[in-house]
């Protein structure tokens, strides 16, 4: 525990070394998010009718915040494999006794952790410029984030066993953006059958807290059935198809550069 | 000895690319490694260096065979096994170019689970060895490649294992640096009794930091001796012999058929012989044509020589 407590650590600062060494990207990065949050919330305050702009407006930033940590998520471990292995940095990280998954699990939530805290400031700093305030009340939302999340995560290690032995995955992530997309902007409602998707219930959960104002009490059973086994079934598998991948690759030689 | 490395038929084939052949890459490779021996693996290009060192490591899995470090299976047991390897893989591509010197180093020993305070100390130490400490700082993509490789050696070591790996060390480097690395390695070796596997073709290297050596070709170990043995094997029957007149092209053909391993120019001609009494054979060739012998001579043999006699023909005993 106390390995993984230090792997983590050194993941997370490297993830956050990269953010300060490409300033330039990181920059354009927060001025994007901060110019959209903020144009989305005077939207709210210009545009006809308050009460309808601002629930509108609400919904498409939040989906904007889901689809880019969906994003995030899902293309991360698998663009750091394709990447290391063409450089020649992934094997070394497979010498490492402690077992790659948790390496790149780490890298992962170090990833998130980072953007979080972006994201988050950004939110705060664009309402504050706006003076439109979502419900962003952290004792709900935290636990469906963070089981939303997992389910997230674990659907970015089945991403990651086809870098392993795909390597060029660009076309793919490609794809995935429109994918992800379609996961996060359209609302159970409209579509109930994509509730066993990955992350899909967790999404429409968190937007029911952000928009409409509900508590842990508001959702039943049956909500928390589907979000924690969503959040379990796509862990299952993520972890069991990447083993696989990697098995494969090891066969196969695919770790270098070859 | 004990051994520590234990590699046990060793298969591992690949499909080729494109066309759908089987290429066998490593063809039933057995050998011991014990503990703080200095090896070098030897071969020409494509012989299954590489092949093997990633097959040790764990990073491959063979067809068959199976290897063992220090009791553990590198693949059932490979966490236990990773305690006690670490492995140098592509020269200066196994470390992050876009992270300095020291971010390198404790990301490295990071990944390893170790804590924050043993790490500072250990990076020092592993800096003033490498000689590093003023590039600390520096970018790794702003470093030659010798400094590059240096460094990854140093991520290497940090991990302070019993056994340290080696893929072509000096592949890339210019002589000068080439030496500096071959020091540094031979500092390493001798002050920390460590087990080391050096790949390379770079026979200088051997000659100059191995106890002993495994020459693979095609897959097949083809000589498993120390170093001093196989020089001694060659030793008593060189040859340098300076003659008056050109060979004819009916000498230089039977030379060929009775001598493979010779050297011809400019009226110098080099031989290896197997068996002493082959000196009177060369010397019936000279006698055909009564060509006028200047000197005869016995030459030092190098080992590049030794290397290509071998891997031509497999060893003689
Ligand atoms: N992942 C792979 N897929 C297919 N073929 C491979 C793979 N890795 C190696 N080979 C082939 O196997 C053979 C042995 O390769 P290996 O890299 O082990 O040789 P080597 O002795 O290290 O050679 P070099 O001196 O060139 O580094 C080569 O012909 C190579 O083309
Ligand atoms: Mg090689």
């Amino acid at each position: 525990m106390t390995a993984f407590w230090n792997v983590l650590r050194v993941n997370t600062m490297m993830e956050f070394l990269e953010l300060r060494r490409y300033k330039a990207n990181t920059i354009s990065l927060l001025l994007t998010f901060y110019i959209i949050f903020v144009g989305m919330m005077f939207g709210i305050q210009v545009v006809g009718d308050p009460a309808q702009a601002s629930t509108n407006t609400q919904y498409v930033i939040v989906n904007y915040i889901f689809w880019y940590f969906g994003m995030m998520t899902l293309q991360s471990i698998g663009w750091t494999i394709s990447d290391e292995a063409m450089k020649g940095t992934l094997e070394q990280l497979y010498m490492s006794p402690v077992k790659p998954w948790k390496i790149l699990l780490s890298r992962l939530l170090g990833t998130i952790f980072n953007h979080f805290v972006l994201v988050v400031v950004l939110l705060f700093l664009s309402m504050a410029t706006a003076g439109e305030w979502l419900n962003v009340n952290p004792v709900t939302i935290f636990p469906i984030l963070v089981l939303t999340l997992a389910g997230m995560i674990g659907t970015s290690f089945i991403v990651a066993g086809m870098a392993l032995v795909f390597k060029q995955i660009n076309a793919f992530l490609q794809i995935l953006q429109f994918i992800v997309a379609g996961l996060t902007f359209v609302p159970l409602s409209v579509a109930p059958f994509m509730v066993g998707a990955p992350f899909v219930k967790g999404v429409d959960m968190t937007r029911q807290i952000m928009i409409h104002g509900y508590t842990l009490a508001d959702f039943s059973m049956g909500d928390y059935a589907w979000l924690i086994g969503n959040t379990v079934v796509y862990g299952i598998i993520g972890f069991v198809f990447y083993n696989a991948c990697e098995k494969h690759a090891m066969q196969k030689g695919l770790l270098g550069h070859y | 000895m004990e051994s520590i490395i234990s590699v046990k038929g060793i298969y591992k084939s690949y499909k080729k690319r494109k066309s759908s052949e089987i290429f066998t890459a490593v063809n039933d490779l057995s050998f011991d490694v014990g503990k703080g021996e200095i090896v070098g693996l030897l071969g020409p290009n494509g012989a299954g260096k590489t092949t093997t060192i990633k097959t040790i490591c764990g990073l491959l899995v063979p067809d068959q065979g199976s290897v063992t470090i220090n009791g553990f299976d590198s693949l059932k047991d490979r966490d236990k096994a990773l305690r006690h390897i670490s492995a140098v893989l592509e020269g200066n591509r196994n470390i992050y170019w876009r992270l300095t010197v020291y971010e390198n180093l404790v990301y490295f020993a990071g990944n390893r689970g170790v804590p924050k305070k043993d790490i500072r100390r250990k990076v020092d130490e592993l800096l003033s060895l490498f000689q590093l400490q003023d590039k600390k700082d520096e970018l790794v993509n702003n470093l030659s490649r010798g400094m590059q490789q240096k460094l990854a050696v140093s991520v290497a070591m940090l991990a302070d294992t019993d056994v340290v790996l080696l893929d072509e060390p000096t592949l890339g480097l210019d002589v000068e640096t080439g030496y500096e690395v071959r020091d540094l390695l031979r500092k390493i070796a001798r002050d920390q009794g460590k087990t080391i596997i050096i790949s390379t073709h770079d026979m200088p290297v051997v000659q100059d930091l191995c106890e002993r050596t495994i020459i693979i070709n095609a897959g097949k170990v083809v000589a498993d001796e120390r170093v001093e043995e196989l020089l001694k094997l060659f030793e008593t029957s060189a040859y340098q012999i300076e003659l008056q007149e050109p060979l004819t092209d009916e000498q230089q053909t039977m030379l060929l058929a009775q001598f493979p391993i010779h050297q011809w120019e400019a009226l110098t001609l080099k031989v290896n012989l197997d068996q002493e009494q082959d000196i009177f054979k060369l010397m019936d060739i000279l006698k055909q044509n009564e060509t006028p012998i200047e000197t005869i001579n016995r030459t030092e043999i190098n080992f590049e020589q030794v290397f290509r006699k071998l891997v031509n023909e497999g060893v003689a005993s």
